[in-house]
């Protein structure tokens, strides 16, 4: 019997189609667009679908726009309570790494041995049956290790099950990203200060004064698109009045630029001027929050001359700004990266984070609060970043042999960890090393076996934002377009090993796919009453669930931290110390965190790498800021190349003489230097990394990757540096023209 | 001049509902933090090319949006500021009359249109241009495979010989013109959003018609930081920017 099929049809079943082929299991899953589409779809006519950017760990909402199967723009969710519809370069770039003409489009074995680049294609069974084999063949499953790194937090929930439940030990979780936003310092601090490991929320749109102790929260500190909303809000909001700003760092950062006032210190010397503020507020009865004399306990032993010269901020200064942040209705103080990169880094962000106790902002509007945890009991597991201690006992291990099967996810460690730290030695003495990257990588081409996980575009999964909004809020992620390539999700990798070895682990990942684990997890919220939606059946919560691209209650919920006995007793003064020697190397190294290529991660895109740096407007390349007087100290002008020396190595780049740094800082971009990482990341610029200390916060165990000293030594070279602006005017409105 | 802006009406079709509107764009320059989210939206909504590092090595740059970065002061007490750069838009444009085949025309609605297949690249209207937002495509633009999955399909890719800038999305204000038209209704306040606009952490970027009284555009135009660049050349832009300010504390 032949039957005419209509038109409208023949597009049902084509959906359908492509529909049923999202899942490596023969099953039909719909797509939940954003909005529903009428009945009457048109080819051509666009459909958007939420999900969740994973350029950075903030855990922003974002809105697809797809046109016959193809992502075409990428906008912020505006039901998202952290991004409210915004969205960073980054995450606008998103697009370029699903359709980056550098992604890997199967996995691969490396046939002619680590590092000679010559990729063999494995169809995934073998690859998974090779891995399965590497794994149970291991004398003792404590021999597997699992470096991880960006990962949304179900990945993390599977993956420590599923490495429990085989007895290896749990996810090493260390980036360079969270490392120079000090994300385990942060959650250290606020262990001790608060009791809890989630981070603190500061409450910038209310507040009137904002000192920002090295926090470059409107570029890629923490949650830079909630963050840059509440300081828009901040200035020109429905909160009454302008607030003030004032940022505490030895480089004017893009953040700084939009402070009221800039105050640079000493490299180190953040949590000194905390102290000094402490200490007058304390002193000279400050304020209107009534006695001091609770407090009076945690800055008995501050001297506010000793503290004003080690950090070389004037007592006159310290004193005006006490007065500023004492008198402020709503005020508060945040501890930055910048602190949790210093070897004591810990005790820094502790007094600042004491400035808020003393002006009585704890849980107070325009004040602290804390990111609220993951809403439900089922999703609790989350990442929370591990310190560069950990990170280096694991390099130790592999080092002394202890380690045969290495698994790297979502981290660089090869071109992210300072060079010193000897972690390509270390994977060397690895026998077997598996990489899930996307892209060859630094440490993809260092590895066996390389089974590339989807872009975040085609992927599944949830996160729940850390710092959070200003309420109990999960991200939900899910495919936009289909996978473009025959890449596999990591989650389905894990489960399918869960299954293939039976027993505990299949036990622990009793899920038969990354779909079913999700709509389980998704589940436990049905049925909430604080939610922003339900639905009566758990298909129609479902539905509701990626229609809105996540979960969150439909009111702001603040959460109230209470503060633990740490401020009974007086507050550490530690002193910063720096690797290399102040006569041989008489500069202090100030690597930071390029606002479009992140610690590097960004750098495979072309729109990142052409959008310019928005205090020196330089492009695809790596500069060396300097102070006009070292500069011309040394007979450096714009261009010039010079070579930065460290303990540790050496690089050279152009010099961009900067008006807004101490003169004894020498500022790098992180970012470029890659040497593998596709066509449009190689072989530009230098990877500032490569000079740093690996030498940590011995309270926190983070990376200090400020504590290193650095010499100049002009080349005689010049390069043109490919900048926006012109050095005609350097940067100044004049009315003389050149 | 008044005999130019009448030969210039000439060349307008008959008057219709957008013809009393005036798309206007308000940039505060309070809120804006210099972040850059505006350029790569613009990226990647109008199918801009790339320089690459050896052109942008010679100064040049294809953006239809720059964040400019001025520096006051010397160390220690220096600030930098930040100011959002695009086609302004100009109602008395500097860059209309120069074109000698009409590629750069005003369109009803006060906006500088530019015909990509009209142009012949004389380049007239990026040298009349104040403002220097009009960039030139010296080279076919280049998207490796499968970059081009990128482009959006309501805007035409540039070939090389032709000048582009910021439209400022007009394939939005075209498609949410024609969604109200079929509905019976006129365009709402807020309802157009250029990449930038939609897209600005901060709410720097506000956009709207400056002739509607209530539009939240034409209520900041009037706020006392209001002012327009280089308004002494009396070209009439439709950005508005809002100056930056101080606190005293």
């Amino acid at each position: 019997m032949t039957q005419r099929i209509s038109r409208r049809d023949f597009l049902k079943i084509a959906a359908a189609g492509t529909a049923a082929g999202l899942s490596p299991e023969v099953r039909r899953i719909a797509l939940e667009p954003f909005v529903r589409p009428p009945e009457q779809v048109l080819p051509g006519q666009d459909t958007w679908y939420a999900s969740t950017c994973r350029q950075c760990p903030a855990g922003c909402g974002i809105i697809v726009r797809v046109i016959n199967g193809r992502a075409r723009k990428i906008e912020g969710n505006p039901l998202h309570p952290l991004n409210h519809g915004k969205l960073c370069a980054r995450g606008q770039a998103g697009l370029q790494l699903l359709y980056n003409p550098d992604r890997l489009k199967n996995a691969v074995r490396q046939a002619g041995g680590r590092g000679s680049r010559q990729f063999d294609p494995l169809p995934w069974a073998e690859a998974l049956d090779l891995l399965a084999e590497k794994i149970s063949t291991l004398s003792n499953p404590s021999r597997l290790a699992f470096w991880g790194g960006l990962m949304p937090d179900h990945l993390y929930l599977l993956t420590s099950r599923w490495l429990d439940a085989i007895g290896a030990p749990p996810p090493l979780l260390f980036d360079l990203h969270s490392a120079l936003e000090g994300r385990s310092a942060a959650s250290r601090a606020s262990q001790l200060f608060f009791d809890t490991p989630e981070l603190p929320l500061y409450d910038l749109a209310r507040a009137e004064v904002t000192f920002s102790f090295g926090a470059n929260f409107l570029e890629t500190w923490m949650s830079p698109v909630s963050q840059n909303h509440a300081y828009g809000m901040m200035r020109q909001g429905q909160f009454g009045g302008r607030g003030f700003m004032v940022q505490f760092e030895p480089r004017l950062s893009a953040t700084a630029a939009s402070a009221d006032e800039w105050v640079p210190l000493r490299p180190g010397a953040e949590g000194f001027v905390a102290l000094a503020l402490g200490r007058i507020i304390v002193e000279e009865r400050l304020g209107h929050v009534g006695s001091h004399r609770p407090h009076a306990v945690l800055y008995q032993d501050v001297d506010v001359r000793e503290m004003a010269a080690a950090s070389e901020v004037p007592v006159e200064s310290l004193s005006r700004l006490a007065r500023v942040f004492a008198d402020a209705d709503q005020a508060v103080a945040i501890p930055g990266g910048a602190l949790a990169g210093q070897r004591n880094g810990l005790a820094s962000m502790l007094a600042v984070q004491a400035l808020n106790l003393l002006v009585a902002q704890i849980g107070r509007l325009g004040g602290v609060f804390l990111s609220q945890p993951a809403p439900s009991p089922a999703m609790k597991e989350t990442a929370h970043g591990d310190s560069f201690e950990r990170a280096l006992e694991l390099i130790d291990r592999m080092k002394a042999g202890e380690v045969d099967l290495l698994l790297i996810h979502g981290a660089n460690p090869r071109f992210e960890l300072p060079a010193a730290a000897g972690f390509a030695q270390a994977a060397a003495r690895v026998p077997f090393v598996v990489s899930f990257s996307p892209f060859v990588d630094e440490t993809a081409v260092a590895a066996d076996l390389i089974l590339p996980d989807h872009s975040y575009l085609e992927s599944w999964g949830y996160q729940i934002p850390a710092p959070s909004a200003d309420r109990p809020t999960v991200s939900s992620q899910q495919p936009v377009v289909q996978p473009l390539y025959d890449t596999r999700s990591t989650a389905e990798v894990l489960l399918a090993l869960g299954a293939r070895f039976g027993g505990k682990a299949a036990e622990a990942l009793p899920w038969p796919d990354e779909f079913a684990f999700l709509q389980e997890s998704a589940s436990a919220l049905q049925g909430s009453s604080l939610g922003a939606y339900d639905a009566e059946t758990q298909a129609g919560f479902w539905a509701l669930w990626r229609q809105h691209g996540g979960w969150w209650t439909e009111k702001e919920l603040p959460r109230e931290p209470e503060v633990t006995g740490i401020v009974g007793q007086p507050l550490p003064i530690v002193a910063p110390s720096f690797e290399g020697e102040a006569e041989t190397y008489p500069f202090h190294l100030y690597p930071y965190p390029s606002l479009g290529l992140s610690d590097g991660r960004g750098a495979n895109l072309p729109w990142l790498q052409e959008m310019p740096d928005p205090m020196t407007t330089a492009r695809w390349a790596t500069w060396v800021e300097l102070n006009p007087v070292t500069a011309e100290s040394l007979g450096l002008r714009d261009d010039d190349v010079v070579r930065v020396v460290s303990p540790f190595g050496e690089l050279e780049a152009p010099v961009v003489v900067y008006p807004g740094i101490r003169p004894d800082v020498v500022a790098i971009p992180v970012g470029q230097g890659h040497t593998d990482y596709g066509r449009f990341a190689e072989r530009r610029g230098r990877n500032p990394l490569e000079l740093v200390a690996p030498v940590t916060d011995p309270d926190s165990g983070a990376l200090a990757w400020g504590a290193t000293r650095v010499r100049l030594e002009p080349t005689g070279k010049k390069v043109e540096l490919a900048r926006l602006e012109s050095l005609d005017g350097a940067g100044r409105e004049s009315t003389g023209g050149s | 001049m008044a005999q130019g802006a009448k030969a210039r009406a000439g060349l307008r079709p008959a008057p219709t509902d957008e013809a009393v509107r005036r798309w206007a764009m308000v940039v505060d320059l309070d809120r804006c933090t210099g972040c850059q989210a505006c350029l790569v939206a613009c990226h990647a909504e109008n199918n801009i090319p790339l320089a690459g590092e050896k052109q942008a090595a010679y100064g040049r740059w294809m953006h239809w949006i720059i964040v400019q970065r001025f520096w006051e002061g010397e160390y220690p007490n220096v600030k930098a500021r930040f100011m959002p750069l695009m086609c302004q838009q100009c109602g008395e444009a500097p860059c209309e009359p120069v074109c000698p085949v009409f590629a750069t025309y005003h369109n009803p609605e006060g906006l500088n249109a530019q015909i990509y297949n009209r142009c012949i690249g004389t380049r007239f209207c990026g040298n009349a241009c104040p403002y220097k937002v009009r960039t030139f495509n010296w080279f076919r633009p280049e998207f490796p495979e499968p970059l081009t999955e990128q482009l959006n399909p309501d805007v035409t890719v540039r070939s090389r010989g032709i000048i582009e800038k910021c439209t400022f999305c007009i394939q939005r204000i075209r498609r949410a013109e024609l969604e109200a038209r079929a509905q019976g209704r006129g365009v709402a306040d807020g309802e157009v959003s250029p990449a930038c606009v939609q897209t600005c952490p901060p709410g720097a970027l506000v956009f709207g018609d400056l002739n509607d009284t209530s539009s939240r555009v034409s209520q900041l135009a009037h706020s006392r930081r209001a002012f327009r660049f280089l308004e002494e050349l009396g070209a009439d832009p439709a950005v508005i920017y809002l100056k930056g300010g101080e606190t005293d504390v």
